[in-house]
């Protein structure tokens, strides 16, 4: 089944390109900063956190500055929290098109998806820029996990957004109800503080959120100079799941789309 | 097996109220139905059938028109074949390259270019890129665009809009196109041209279905239709039988609506009256399908109260889609009439009517001596013309004049342009 979205995926390549670069376009066609968007919104969170987890409440990062340590896992936490409202809101937005012309539906929300990981990639330029700046110790053989932390953290995004996408369709309440998960979501994972501080009997339980994988994931590779843990095969595993499941939906639904009026 | 579309005992349903039930209003109906005890448990379930068995098959350069009224599931043929919608029961085979004219620029974004949505709109109609650069000169040279290929599309004129989104659907030179109903808008010249184009697909193999309002287009065209009513076929065979079955029941229920009073719509002025307009054949008998090649008369009866003295009589032949096909009147051919108190009957004969297959009507009416100004008018049933020989071979134009060919063979040129 994999294989059948790939080759989905890769068939409809040419669309999903072109749409991507028209939902990019778009995007950034009256707006003054454009693209520095990407990189503010995620800066700025993260700036008011440092105060308040270093002035206020200061919170043990092991010896990294607080600024670093937030922003490796903010970037990343931003892309999923903006590609999956994009990503519900996909078809229900292009209804018109949808009706009377047909093309791989999962065009639309793998085009939103993409667009928000160019802002991922602008954003996380910021981190080499902190890590250069704060002097952060690398390793460079742990970075070869990066891939695999991004091919996780999209397969992911993938899944919940295509399901989102899909239901969306037939109930509007999606959008408000995943407003409130990714608040929620927010401080599930540990984009603010350390996984350290998450009691050791619950850990096990906590890892079930495969964002908290993930996050912790980047953060070992790029600020502690280390190789992620085992807690990153649950991640894979629950993500895939969700990948599965999610493209299972919306193909189950894909054609019922398109009566809806 | 070279059938490019095979329909076989296609079935839609579709469920009506049951999209947009929210979680308060189910519960207050379920503590509405709790209440009234004994009340129709009748959710809001009704079931719509947008197609039941039908069947049909097209194999390549064939074309076929859908016609029927609005809601009789021509549209719904159209999605079930671009694959936009799955049949509740049968099976639908497409074979090949399919493109969809439904929504001419549905794909458009209005802040990008012509140029970048080009390459959108094409590649949600399955080009790749590769294709699209191929044939880019030929979309921009198509849609007439010129220079406005590099303006945002929000600041074309909606005429610019149609020609850029039918140049690219057209341009991909499907296997299979699907038109529904958007040669309506656009100027005449674009139209033409976008016929031309059909055309000249359906020439190098194109199977087209072809959804239109406009009949003549259906016959330029078509070779075979369709006719729906509530999704299933009434009649089915070569376009120009089945138009013809199609307008004819259009017009019996016009004139259905109009039960009680006269079935001809007159209107009478103070002192004469038109009490009917009809149109017979050469054996004076009121027929409903005339032969093109006989002569025919047009028949103005009338009523005078006094004596109206000289008028002018004027007659139109109009064409079911509103064109007027020609006029008559006596002073363009130098006649006059006087007319006396009491009943009495105009008439002006064609010899022969000439006029091709199609439905029409007549107005008939008086003017006063100088043409400057109408007294009454009165309007016909619509009648039927019967073109001879290999009827449905008539397709363009709106009369045929009684021709003489001829072929001079071996002629030499002389002339200085021989050379």
């Amino acid at each position: 089944m994999m294989l059948s979205l790939m080759g989905r995926v890769f068939n409809s390549r040419d669309l999903i390109a072109a749409w991507t670069s028209r939902t990019i376009r778009a995007r950034y066609q009256q707006s003054a900063l454009g693209w520095l968007w990407a990189i503010i919104q995620p800066a700025a969170q993260v700036a008011i956190f440092a105060i308040i987890f270093t002035l206020f409440v200061p919170v043990n990062t092991g010896g990294t500055p607080y600024v670093v340590f937030s922003y490796v896992a903010m970037a990343p936490w931003a892309f999923v929290a903006s590609s999956l409202p994009d990503m519900a809101n996909s078809l229900v937005a292009n209804m018109s098109l949808v009706t009377k012309i047909y093309f791989p539906r999962q065009a639309l929300p793998i085009a939103a998806m993409l667009a928000r990981l160019m802002d991922f990639g602008l954003a996380a330029s910021l981190i080499l820029v902190l890590l250069v700046y704060f002097q952060v110790p690398v390793l460079f053989q742990a970075w070869l996990f990066l891939p695999v932390i991004l091919g996780i953290q999209m397969m992911l995004v993938l899944g919940l957004g295509l399901a989102l996408a899909a239901a969306n369709v037939f109930y509007r309440d999606v959008q408000s109800l995943l407003t409130l998960v990714i608040q929620l979501w927010f401080y599930a994972s540990p984009i603010i503080y350390p996984v350290s501080l998450v009691p050791e009997r619950l850990r096990a339980f906590y890892f079930l959120n495969p964002m908290a994988g993930i996050i912790e994931a980047y953060r070992d590779v790029l600020v502690y100079a280390r190789v992620p843990g085992m807690y990153l095969v649950t991640s894979a595993i629950v993500s895939l799941v969700i990948l599965v499941v999610g493209y299972w939906f919306f193909k189950r639904v894909e054609f019922q789309i398109a009566d809806i009026v | 097996m070279s059938s490019r579309i095979q329909f076989e005992h296609v079935s839609k349903k579709y469920k009506l109220g049951l999209t947009r039930t929210s979680l308060p209003s189910v519960i207050s109906s379920r503590l509405k139905r709790g209440l009234q005890r004994g009340a129709s448990g009748n959710i809001d379930r009704q079931e719509l059938w947008a197609l039941r068995d039908v069947s049909f098959e097209l194999g390549a350069g064939e074309s076929l028109a859908l016609v029927g009224r609005n809601g009789a599931g021509k549209t719904t043929i159209l999605k079930l074949l671009a694959n936009i919608t799955k049949p509740t029961s049968g099976q639908v085979t497409t074979r090949g390259q399919l493109s969809a004219l439904i929504e001419l620029g549905a794909g458009f974004h209005p802040d990008l270019t012509g140029r970048e949505n080009i390459f959108l709109n094409g590649t949600i109609l399955g080009l790749s890129r590769q294709d699209i650069k191929r044939r880019f000169d030929e979309i921009v040279d198509f849609a007439e665009l010129g220079r406005f290929i590099d303006t945002p599309v929000k600041r074309y004129s909606s005429g610019m809009t149609v020609r850029l989104g039918f140049a690219v659907a057209a341009c991909i030179e499907p296997e299979i196109l699907l038109v529904d109903e958007v040669l309506a808008v656009g100027d005449a010249s674009f139209q033409q041209k976008c016929l031309k184009r059909i055309q000249a697909l359906v020439r190098n193999g194109t199977s087209i279905i072809f959804v239109s309002h406009n009949f003549y287009l259906v016959r330029a065209i078509c070779e075979r239709a369709l006719y729906l009513e509530e999704g299933q076929i009434v009649e089915r065979g070569n376009a120009l039988d089945v138009i013809a079955r199609y307008e004819r029941t259009l017009h019996q229920e016009r004139a259905e609506k109009f039960e009680g009073a006269p079935r001809a719509q007159t209107v009478s002025g103070a002192d004469l009256e038109i009490t009917k307009v009809q149109v017979v054949d050469a054996d004076g008998n009121a027929a409903d399908a005339l032969p093109s090649n006989q002569p025919a008369q047009v028949q103005i009866h009338y009523n005078a109260y006094r004596d109206v003295g000289c008028v002018s009589a004027s007659a139109h032949i109009i064409r079911s889609d509103g064109l007027t096909c020609c006029e008559m009147r006596t002073s363009l051919d130098n006649v006059q009439f006087s007319l006396k108190r009491g009943q009495g009957v105009v008439s002006v004969t064609l010899e022969p009517l000439q006029l091709i297959t199609g439905t029409y009507t007549v107005e008939g009416g008086f003017l006063n001596e100088s043409d400057s100004m109408g007294i009454v008018v009165g309007q016909s049933d619509w009648f039927f013309v019967k073109g001879d020989g290999l009827s449905y071979e008539e397709r363009n134009g709106v009369f045929r004049p009684r021709t003489r060919w001829e072929h001079h063979n071996g002629i030499t040129n002389g002339g200085s342009d021989g050379q």
